[in-house]
Protein backbone atom coordinates (compact mmCIF):
# COMPACT_ATOMS: atom_id res chain seq x y z
CA UNK A 1 0.00 0.00 0.00
CA UNK A 2 1.48 3.52 -0.73
CA UNK A 3 1.06 6.10 2.03
CA UNK A 4 -1.36 8.84 2.02
CA UNK A 5 -0.05 11.98 -0.26
CA UNK A 6 -0.21 15.59 1.82
CA UNK A 7 -3.25 17.17 1.32
CA UNK A 8 -2.68 20.56 3.78
CA UNK A 9 -0.64 22.94 2.09
CA UNK A 10 0.27 26.24 3.71
CA UNK A 11 0.30 28.38 0.31
CA UNK A 12 0.44 27.37 -3.30
CA UNK A 13 4.21 27.74 -2.99
CA UNK A 14 4.34 24.94 -0.53
CA UNK A 15 1.83 22.41 -2.96
CA UNK A 16 3.99 23.21 -5.90
CA UNK A 17 6.97 22.33 -3.84
CA UNK A 18 5.79 19.14 -2.65
CA UNK A 19 3.94 18.07 -6.10
CA UNK A 20 7.93 19.29 -7.49
CA UNK A 21 9.49 16.61 -4.96
CA UNK A 22 7.22 13.76 -5.36
CA UNK A 23 6.77 13.57 -8.84
CA UNK A 24 11.26 14.85 -9.41
CA UNK A 25 11.24 13.60 -13.13
CA UNK A 26 8.32 15.72 -14.23
CA UNK A 27 10.29 18.42 -12.46
CA UNK A 28 13.37 17.75 -13.43
CA UNK A 29 12.23 18.18 -17.56
CA UNK A 30 10.64 21.28 -16.65
CA UNK A 31 10.18 22.99 -13.28
CA UNK A 32 7.68 25.52 -14.24
CA UNK A 33 4.37 25.93 -13.03
CA UNK A 34 1.16 27.33 -14.98
CA UNK A 35 -0.07 30.73 -13.37
CA UNK A 36 -3.88 28.76 -14.33
CA UNK A 37 -4.81 27.56 -10.69
CA UNK A 38 -6.75 24.30 -10.00
CA UNK A 39 -9.59 23.79 -8.46
CA UNK A 40 -13.66 24.60 -8.45
CA UNK A 41 -13.35 27.80 -6.57
CA UNK A 42 -10.82 29.30 -9.83
CA UNK A 43 -13.07 27.24 -12.13
CA UNK A 44 -16.28 29.65 -11.41
CA UNK A 45 -14.09 32.93 -10.70
CA UNK A 46 -13.23 32.10 -14.47
CA UNK A 47 -16.90 30.91 -15.35
CA UNK A 48 -17.93 34.14 -13.97
CA UNK A 49 -15.68 36.25 -15.98
CA UNK A 50 -17.39 34.74 -19.45
CA UNK A 51 -18.95 37.68 -21.90
CA UNK A 52 -21.12 35.18 -23.77
CA UNK A 53 -22.39 38.17 -26.08
CA UNK A 54 -18.84 38.81 -26.84
CA UNK A 55 -18.00 35.46 -27.80
CA UNK A 56 -19.19 34.95 -31.13
CA UNK A 57 -17.75 37.84 -32.45
CA UNK A 58 -13.91 38.15 -31.03
CA UNK A 59 -13.66 34.40 -30.32
CA UNK A 60 -11.13 33.72 -33.24
CA UNK A 61 -9.18 37.03 -32.40
CA UNK A 62 -5.95 36.10 -29.77
CA UNK A 63 -7.33 39.12 -27.49
CA UNK A 64 -11.23 37.66 -27.55
CA UNK A 65 -13.26 37.12 -25.33
CA UNK A 66 -13.00 32.85 -24.79
CA UNK A 67 -14.05 31.66 -21.90
CA UNK A 68 -10.50 29.83 -20.84
CA UNK A 69 -12.81 27.02 -19.09
CA UNK A 70 -11.16 24.20 -20.90
CA UNK A 71 -8.37 23.21 -18.31
CA UNK A 72 -11.18 22.49 -15.77
CA UNK A 73 -13.91 21.14 -18.09
CA UNK A 74 -11.06 18.65 -19.47
CA UNK A 75 -11.21 17.44 -15.94
CA UNK A 76 -14.46 17.49 -15.28
CA UNK A 77 -14.06 20.37 -12.09
CA UNK A 78 -16.96 21.68 -14.35
CA UNK A 79 -19.15 20.14 -16.92
CA UNK A 80 -20.59 20.81 -19.88
CA UNK A 81 -24.24 20.88 -18.90
CA UNK A 82 -23.07 23.00 -15.98
CA UNK A 83 -21.46 25.72 -18.36
CA UNK A 84 -24.30 25.61 -20.71
CA UNK A 85 -27.11 25.85 -18.22
CA UNK A 86 -24.93 29.18 -16.67
CA UNK A 87 -24.42 30.68 -19.83
CA UNK A 88 -28.39 29.90 -20.85
CA UNK A 89 -29.30 31.55 -17.56
CA UNK A 90 -27.80 34.86 -18.54
CA UNK A 91 -28.57 35.58 -22.37
CA UNK A 92 -30.67 34.44 -24.66
CA UNK A 93 -30.07 31.15 -26.18
CA UNK A 94 -29.46 32.57 -29.60
CA UNK A 95 -26.79 34.76 -28.14
CA UNK A 96 -25.83 31.59 -26.54
CA UNK A 97 -25.63 29.70 -30.01
CA UNK A 98 -21.78 30.12 -30.95
CA UNK A 99 -20.68 29.17 -27.79
CA UNK A 100 -22.83 26.56 -26.44
CA UNK A 101 -21.99 25.26 -30.25
CA UNK A 102 -18.39 25.20 -29.02
CA UNK A 103 -19.13 22.95 -25.90
CA UNK A 104 -20.71 20.58 -28.17
CA UNK A 105 -17.40 20.08 -29.84
CA UNK A 106 -16.26 18.89 -26.80
CA UNK A 107 -18.98 16.36 -26.43
CA UNK A 108 -18.79 15.16 -30.03
CA UNK A 109 -14.69 14.10 -29.65
CA UNK A 110 -15.65 12.67 -26.42
CA UNK A 111 -18.29 10.75 -27.99
CA UNK A 112 -15.99 9.70 -30.56
CA UNK A 113 -13.44 8.75 -28.07
CA UNK A 114 -16.02 6.25 -26.30
CA UNK A 115 -16.14 4.51 -29.82
CA UNK A 116 -12.91 4.30 -31.43
CA UNK A 117 -10.91 4.09 -27.38
CA UNK A 118 -7.22 4.01 -28.83
CA UNK A 119 -8.30 4.57 -31.86
CA UNK A 120 -7.51 8.02 -31.91
CA UNK A 121 -3.99 7.45 -31.93
CA UNK A 122 -4.32 6.37 -35.55
CA UNK A 123 -5.33 7.94 -39.02
CA UNK A 124 -8.77 7.85 -39.18
CA UNK A 125 -8.76 8.51 -43.09
CA UNK A 126 -5.38 8.85 -45.38
CA UNK A 127 -3.74 12.42 -45.70
CA UNK A 128 -5.08 14.71 -48.40
CA UNK A 129 -2.16 16.41 -48.90
CA UNK A 130 -0.66 14.21 -51.58
CA UNK A 131 1.38 12.52 -48.64
CA UNK A 132 1.48 9.09 -47.28
CA UNK A 133 2.47 8.54 -43.70
CA UNK A 134 5.66 7.66 -44.20
CA UNK A 135 6.36 11.03 -45.51
CA UNK A 136 5.85 12.64 -41.69
CA UNK A 137 8.79 12.30 -39.50
CA UNK A 138 8.64 11.89 -35.67
CA UNK A 139 10.94 13.73 -34.12
CA UNK A 140 9.71 17.26 -32.68
CA UNK A 141 12.14 19.82 -34.87
CA UNK A 142 14.74 21.04 -31.89
CA UNK A 143 13.96 24.76 -32.84
CA UNK A 144 10.38 24.11 -32.25
CA UNK A 145 11.17 22.61 -28.71
CA UNK A 146 13.53 25.63 -27.83
CA UNK A 147 11.35 28.25 -29.98
CA UNK A 148 13.89 29.61 -32.23
CA UNK A 149 12.37 28.88 -35.13
CA UNK A 150 13.13 32.87 -35.85
CA UNK A 151 8.90 33.19 -36.73
CA UNK A 152 8.14 35.55 -34.01
CA UNK A 153 4.42 33.79 -33.71
CA UNK A 154 5.64 30.44 -33.78
CA UNK A 155 8.57 31.29 -31.21
CA UNK A 156 6.09 32.87 -28.68
CA UNK A 157 3.38 30.08 -28.93
CA UNK A 158 5.80 27.45 -28.06
CA UNK A 159 7.01 29.35 -25.23
CA UNK A 160 3.12 29.78 -24.28
CA UNK A 161 2.22 26.33 -24.70
CA UNK A 162 5.32 25.55 -22.03
CA UNK A 163 4.75 28.35 -19.97
CA UNK A 164 1.51 28.81 -19.49
CA UNK A 165 -0.21 25.44 -20.33
CA UNK A 166 -2.54 27.39 -22.76
CA UNK A 167 -3.10 28.66 -26.22
CA UNK A 168 -5.77 30.18 -27.85
CA UNK A 169 -7.55 28.17 -30.43
CA UNK A 170 -6.85 30.07 -33.21
CA UNK A 171 -2.60 29.30 -32.28
CA UNK A 172 -2.83 25.59 -31.32
CA UNK A 173 -4.45 25.74 -35.17
CA UNK A 174 -1.80 27.40 -36.40
CA UNK A 175 0.82 25.63 -34.80
CA UNK A 176 -0.52 22.15 -35.35
CA UNK A 177 -0.36 23.52 -38.66
CA UNK A 178 2.77 25.03 -39.22
CA UNK A 179 4.04 21.55 -37.60
CA UNK A 180 2.19 19.06 -39.77
CA UNK A 181 1.95 20.84 -43.16
CA UNK A 182 5.42 23.40 -43.78
CA UNK A 183 7.72 20.81 -41.12
CA UNK A 184 6.14 17.56 -42.20
CA UNK A 185 5.98 16.49 -38.67
CA UNK A 186 3.88 13.47 -37.88
CA UNK A 187 0.82 14.87 -36.12
CA UNK A 188 0.94 11.97 -33.53
CA UNK A 189 4.23 13.89 -32.31
CA UNK A 190 2.87 17.25 -32.18
CA UNK A 191 -0.44 15.87 -30.64
CA UNK A 192 1.91 14.07 -28.02
CA UNK A 193 3.83 17.18 -26.97
CA UNK A 194 0.62 19.46 -26.63
CA UNK A 195 -0.43 17.21 -24.38
CA UNK A 196 2.53 17.32 -21.92
CA UNK A 197 2.13 20.81 -21.47
CA UNK A 198 -1.95 21.79 -22.03
CA UNK A 199 -3.45 22.38 -18.87
CA UNK A 200 -6.62 20.99 -20.52
CA UNK A 201 -4.50 17.94 -22.00
CA UNK A 202 -7.40 16.23 -23.40
CA UNK A 203 -6.75 13.03 -25.83
CA UNK A 204 -9.84 13.14 -27.94
CA UNK A 205 -10.07 17.03 -28.49
CA UNK A 206 -6.22 17.10 -28.43
CA UNK A 207 -6.05 14.40 -30.89
CA UNK A 208 -8.59 14.33 -33.14
CA UNK A 209 -8.23 18.08 -33.34
CA UNK A 210 -4.54 17.25 -34.74
CA UNK A 211 -6.00 15.23 -37.50
CA UNK A 212 -8.47 17.51 -38.51
CA UNK A 213 -5.54 20.14 -39.49
CA UNK A 214 -3.61 16.99 -40.69
CA UNK A 215 -6.24 16.27 -42.91
CA UNK A 216 -6.81 12.55 -41.55
CA UNK A 217 -10.37 12.69 -40.36
CA UNK A 218 -11.75 15.63 -43.05
CA UNK A 219 -11.70 16.55 -46.13
CA UNK A 220 -9.03 18.97 -46.39
CA UNK A 221 -5.56 19.88 -45.37
CA UNK A 222 -6.19 22.97 -42.67
CA UNK A 223 -3.24 26.09 -43.39
CA UNK A 224 -3.11 29.50 -43.31
CA UNK A 225 -1.19 32.66 -44.24
CA UNK A 226 0.38 35.42 -42.70
CA UNK A 227 -2.59 37.45 -43.78
CA UNK A 228 -4.83 35.86 -41.82
CA UNK A 229 -2.17 35.36 -38.60
CA UNK A 230 -1.40 38.79 -38.72
CA UNK A 231 -4.83 39.89 -38.92
CA UNK A 232 -6.38 37.82 -35.48
CA UNK A 233 -3.33 38.66 -33.74
CA UNK A 234 -3.75 42.32 -34.96
CA UNK A 235 -0.04 42.06 -35.96
CA UNK A 236 1.38 41.31 -32.66
CA UNK A 237 4.10 39.09 -33.56
CA UNK A 238 4.19 40.27 -37.47
CA UNK A 239 5.01 43.42 -36.75
CA UNK A 240 8.45 42.69 -34.84
CA UNK A 241 9.47 39.60 -37.02
CA UNK A 242 12.33 40.12 -38.83
CA UNK A 243 11.01 37.61 -41.09
CA UNK A 244 8.18 40.18 -42.31
CA UNK A 245 7.55 40.14 -46.15
CA UNK A 246 9.08 36.85 -46.51
CA UNK A 247 8.26 34.45 -43.58
CA UNK A 248 6.86 30.58 -44.87
CA UNK A 249 3.77 31.98 -44.49
CA UNK A 250 3.82 34.84 -47.38
CA UNK A 251 1.45 34.36 -49.95
CA UNK A 252 -2.16 33.66 -51.41
CA UNK A 253 -3.73 30.34 -50.69
CA UNK A 254 -3.48 28.73 -54.04
CA UNK A 255 0.38 29.70 -54.22
CA UNK A 256 0.28 28.23 -50.38
CA UNK A 257 -1.24 25.43 -51.40
CA UNK A 258 0.56 24.78 -54.64
CA UNK A 259 4.04 25.00 -52.63
CA UNK A 260 3.00 23.06 -49.83
CA UNK A 261 0.80 20.16 -51.50
CA UNK A 262 2.83 20.06 -55.34
CA UNK A 263 1.72 16.42 -55.57
CA UNK A 264 -1.99 17.05 -55.34
CA UNK A 265 -2.61 17.37 -58.92
CA UNK A 266 -5.48 19.49 -58.06
CA UNK A 267 -4.91 21.15 -54.84
CA UNK A 268 -8.27 20.54 -52.42
CA UNK A 269 -6.28 22.34 -49.61
CA UNK A 270 -8.64 24.75 -48.24
CA UNK A 271 -7.67 27.86 -47.15
CA UNK A 272 -8.28 28.83 -43.68
CA UNK A 273 -9.31 32.01 -43.70
CA UNK A 274 -13.14 31.90 -43.36
CA UNK A 275 -14.89 30.96 -40.51
CA UNK A 276 -15.89 28.06 -42.28
CA UNK A 277 -12.77 26.22 -43.25
CA UNK A 278 -11.00 27.47 -40.17
CA UNK A 279 -13.21 25.93 -37.95
CA UNK A 280 -14.58 23.44 -38.76
CA UNK B 1 -24.31 -1.75 -1.66
CA UNK B 2 -24.64 -0.31 1.74
CA UNK B 3 -20.53 0.40 2.41
CA UNK B 4 -18.98 1.19 -0.95
CA UNK B 5 -15.62 3.52 -1.31
CA UNK B 6 -15.77 6.30 -4.24
CA UNK B 7 -12.76 5.58 -7.05
CA UNK B 8 -12.59 9.70 -8.30
CA UNK B 9 -10.75 9.82 -11.22
CA UNK B 10 -9.39 12.89 -13.97
CA UNK B 11 -12.67 13.06 -15.71
CA UNK B 12 -14.62 14.22 -12.21
CA UNK B 13 -13.22 16.50 -10.20
CA UNK B 14 -16.28 18.47 -9.49
CA UNK B 15 -17.00 18.50 -5.24
CA UNK B 16 -20.66 18.48 -6.40
CA UNK B 17 -20.17 15.22 -8.77
CA UNK B 18 -22.65 12.73 -8.58
CA UNK B 19 -20.08 10.22 -6.49
CA UNK B 20 -20.26 12.71 -3.52
CA UNK B 21 -23.86 13.86 -3.79
CA UNK B 22 -25.16 10.63 -3.82
CA UNK B 23 -22.89 8.79 -1.34
CA UNK B 24 -21.47 12.03 0.81
CA UNK B 25 -20.19 9.82 3.68
CA UNK B 26 -18.08 7.11 1.98
CA UNK B 27 -14.38 6.78 1.75
CA UNK B 28 -13.09 8.40 -1.42
CA UNK B 29 -9.83 7.41 -3.12
CA UNK B 30 -7.86 9.55 -5.92
CA UNK B 31 -4.76 7.44 -7.23
CA UNK B 32 -2.05 8.44 -9.53
CA UNK B 33 -1.49 6.19 -12.38
CA UNK B 34 1.80 4.94 -12.27
CA UNK B 35 1.05 3.63 -15.99
CA UNK B 36 -0.05 6.67 -17.17
CA UNK B 37 2.69 9.03 -15.72
CA UNK B 38 5.13 6.98 -17.36
CA UNK B 39 3.52 7.08 -21.03
CA UNK B 40 1.65 10.50 -20.64
CA UNK B 41 5.32 12.40 -19.40
CA UNK B 42 2.97 14.82 -17.88
CA UNK B 43 4.60 18.33 -17.64
CA UNK B 44 4.69 19.67 -13.45
CA UNK B 45 2.48 22.24 -14.59
CA UNK B 46 -0.30 20.08 -15.69
CA UNK B 47 0.45 18.07 -12.10
CA UNK B 48 -0.26 20.65 -10.15
CA UNK B 49 -2.90 21.56 -11.36
CA UNK B 50 -5.00 18.53 -10.73
CA UNK B 51 -3.34 18.86 -7.17
CA UNK B 52 -5.10 21.68 -6.79
CA UNK B 53 -8.41 20.26 -7.95
CA UNK B 54 -7.55 17.28 -5.80
CA UNK B 55 -7.32 19.14 -2.42
CA UNK B 56 -10.50 20.77 -2.92
CA UNK B 57 -12.04 17.49 -2.59
CA UNK B 58 -12.70 14.76 0.28
CA UNK B 59 -10.26 12.32 -1.17
CA UNK B 60 -7.48 10.23 0.00
CA UNK B 61 -4.49 10.64 -2.52
CA UNK B 62 -2.26 8.01 -3.46
CA UNK B 63 0.07 6.44 -6.09
CA UNK B 64 0.33 3.31 -7.24
CA UNK B 65 -1.03 0.75 -9.67
CA UNK B 66 -4.69 2.23 -10.15
CA UNK B 67 -6.40 -1.34 -9.37
CA UNK B 68 -4.26 -2.24 -6.29
CA UNK B 69 -4.58 0.69 -4.69
CA UNK B 70 -8.26 0.99 -4.72
CA UNK B 71 -8.93 -2.57 -3.97
CA UNK B 72 -6.33 -2.14 -0.99
CA UNK B 73 -8.69 1.13 0.04
CA UNK B 74 -11.77 -1.16 -0.55
CA UNK B 75 -10.29 -3.37 2.40
CA UNK B 76 -9.14 -1.30 4.75
CA UNK B 77 -12.48 0.42 4.81
CA UNK B 78 -14.22 -2.95 4.33
CA UNK B 79 -15.96 -1.85 1.20
CA UNK B 80 -18.64 -4.08 -0.11
CA UNK B 81 -18.47 -2.50 -3.63
CA UNK B 82 -17.00 0.74 -5.61
CA UNK B 83 -18.94 3.93 -6.91
CA UNK B 84 -17.28 5.81 -9.64
CA UNK B 85 -18.42 7.90 -12.61
CA UNK B 86 -18.07 7.79 -16.07
CA UNK B 87 -15.26 8.06 -18.65
CA UNK B 88 -14.88 7.68 -22.70
CA UNK B 89 -11.04 6.23 -21.46
CA UNK B 90 -10.33 2.78 -22.74
CA UNK B 91 -7.84 2.56 -19.97
CA UNK B 92 -10.96 2.97 -17.19
CA UNK B 93 -13.35 0.30 -19.19
CA UNK B 94 -10.20 -2.04 -18.44
CA UNK B 95 -9.74 -1.04 -14.70
CA UNK B 96 -13.15 -1.71 -14.27
CA UNK B 97 -13.48 -4.55 -15.91
CA UNK B 98 -10.65 -6.39 -13.66
CA UNK B 99 -12.20 -4.42 -10.73
CA UNK B 100 -15.59 -5.97 -11.11
CA UNK B 101 -13.62 -9.53 -11.00
CA UNK B 102 -13.26 -8.77 -7.38
CA UNK B 103 -16.24 -6.45 -6.35
CA UNK B 104 -19.42 -4.51 -8.21
CA UNK B 105 -18.68 -1.36 -9.54
CA UNK B 106 -21.28 1.21 -9.52
CA UNK B 107 -20.97 3.63 -12.37
CA UNK B 108 -22.33 7.24 -12.27
CA UNK B 109 -23.26 9.82 -15.04
CA UNK B 110 -23.25 13.47 -14.47
CA UNK B 111 -25.91 15.01 -16.30
CA UNK B 112 -25.81 14.60 -19.99
CA UNK B 113 -24.76 17.59 -22.47
CA UNK B 114 -27.11 15.93 -24.65
CA UNK B 115 -29.76 13.65 -23.32
CA UNK B 116 -30.35 12.20 -26.10
CA UNK B 117 -29.97 8.07 -26.13
CA UNK B 118 -30.87 7.51 -29.55
CA UNK B 119 -28.30 6.54 -32.62
CA UNK B 120 -26.36 9.85 -33.45
CA UNK B 121 -24.28 9.82 -36.92
CA UNK B 122 -20.49 10.93 -35.59
CA UNK B 123 -18.77 10.65 -39.17
CA UNK B 124 -18.49 14.16 -39.10
CA UNK B 125 -19.20 17.22 -36.49
CA UNK B 126 -22.09 18.75 -38.49
CA UNK B 127 -23.77 15.27 -38.58
CA UNK B 128 -23.76 15.30 -34.76
CA UNK B 129 -24.69 18.81 -34.44
CA UNK B 130 -27.95 18.04 -36.84
CA UNK B 131 -29.31 16.39 -33.78
CA UNK B 132 -27.17 17.23 -30.90
CA UNK B 133 -28.32 20.98 -31.38
CA UNK B 134 -31.79 21.20 -30.25
CA UNK B 135 -31.12 18.64 -27.04
CA UNK B 136 -28.09 21.21 -25.84
CA UNK B 137 -30.12 24.19 -25.68
CA UNK B 138 -32.78 22.15 -24.50
CA UNK B 139 -35.46 22.89 -27.37
CA UNK B 140 -34.77 26.39 -26.27
CA UNK B 141 -32.72 27.93 -29.79
CA UNK B 142 -35.63 27.76 -32.00
CA UNK B 143 -38.42 29.06 -30.27
CA UNK B 144 -36.43 32.35 -29.52
CA UNK B 145 -35.75 32.78 -33.09
C1 LIG C 1 -4.36 21.27 -32.41
C2 LIG C 1 -5.42 21.47 -31.36
C3 LIG C 1 -5.31 20.83 -30.13
C4 LIG C 1 -6.31 21.00 -29.16
N1 LIG C 1 -6.18 20.34 -27.96
C5 LIG C 1 -7.15 20.48 -27.02
C6 LIG C 1 -7.05 19.80 -25.77
O1 LIG C 1 -6.09 19.05 -25.52
N2 LIG C 1 -8.03 19.99 -24.86
C7 LIG C 1 -9.10 20.79 -25.11
O2 LIG C 1 -9.96 20.94 -24.23
N3 LIG C 1 -9.23 21.43 -26.29
C8 LIG C 1 -8.29 21.30 -27.24
N4 LIG C 1 -8.42 21.96 -28.45
C9 LIG C 1 -9.66 22.70 -28.72
C10 LIG C 1 -9.65 24.19 -28.37
O3 LIG C 1 -8.51 24.80 -28.89
C11 LIG C 1 -9.71 24.44 -26.85
O4 LIG C 1 -10.74 23.69 -26.25
C12 LIG C 1 -9.97 25.92 -26.57
O5 LIG C 1 -9.01 26.71 -27.20
C13 LIG C 1 -9.93 26.18 -25.07
O6 LIG C 1 -10.04 27.53 -24.77
P1 LIG C 1 -11.37 28.14 -24.14
O7 LIG C 1 -11.74 27.35 -22.92
O8 LIG C 1 -11.17 29.59 -23.96
O9 LIG C 1 -12.41 27.84 -25.28
P2 LIG C 1 -13.81 28.53 -25.63
O10 LIG C 1 -13.71 29.01 -27.02
O11 LIG C 1 -14.22 29.49 -24.59
O12 LIG C 1 -14.82 27.31 -25.65
C14 LIG C 1 -15.53 26.86 -24.50
C15 LIG C 1 -15.26 25.40 -24.25
O13 LIG C 1 -15.72 24.61 -25.35
C16 LIG C 1 -14.83 23.51 -25.58
N5 LIG C 1 -14.23 23.68 -26.92
C17 LIG C 1 -14.15 24.80 -27.66
N6 LIG C 1 -13.58 24.53 -28.86
C18 LIG C 1 -13.32 23.22 -28.86
C19 LIG C 1 -12.76 22.33 -29.83
N7 LIG C 1 -12.39 22.75 -31.05
N8 LIG C 1 -12.60 21.04 -29.49
C20 LIG C 1 -13.00 20.59 -28.27
N9 LIG C 1 -13.55 21.39 -27.33
C21 LIG C 1 -13.71 22.67 -27.62
C22 LIG C 1 -13.76 23.59 -24.52
O14 LIG C 1 -14.11 22.74 -23.45
C23 LIG C 1 -13.80 25.06 -24.12
O15 LIG C 1 -13.35 25.26 -22.79
C24 LIG C 1 -7.43 21.81 -29.43
C25 LIG C 1 -7.52 22.46 -30.67
C26 LIG C 1 -6.53 22.30 -31.62
C27 LIG C 1 -6.66 23.00 -32.94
Amino acid sequence: MSKDMRRDFTDRADLIRYVGEQFPEAAARDGRVSPIRGGRRAAEVQLNRLETHRYATTRNFLNGSVSRLSPYIRYGVLNLAQVRDWVLARATPHQCEKFVNELGWRDYWQRLYLKLGQGIWEDREPYKTGYSPQHYQDTLPEDIQSGTTGLVCMDVFSQELKIQGYLHNHARMWLAAYLVHWRHLRWQTGAKWFLEHLIDGDPASNNLSWQWVASTFGAKPYFFNRENLERYTAGLYCRRCPLYGHCAFEGSYDDLAHNLFPRNESPTAQPGRKPKAKRR
Amino acid sequence: MIRPILWVHGDCLDPQGPHFKNHPQAPALWVWDERLLAEWQLSLKRLVFIYECLVELPVVIRRGGVVAEVLTFATEHQADGIVTTASPSPLFRQYVKVLEQSLPVTILSVEPFVDYDGHIDLARFSRYWRVAQAYAFKGDLNDSK
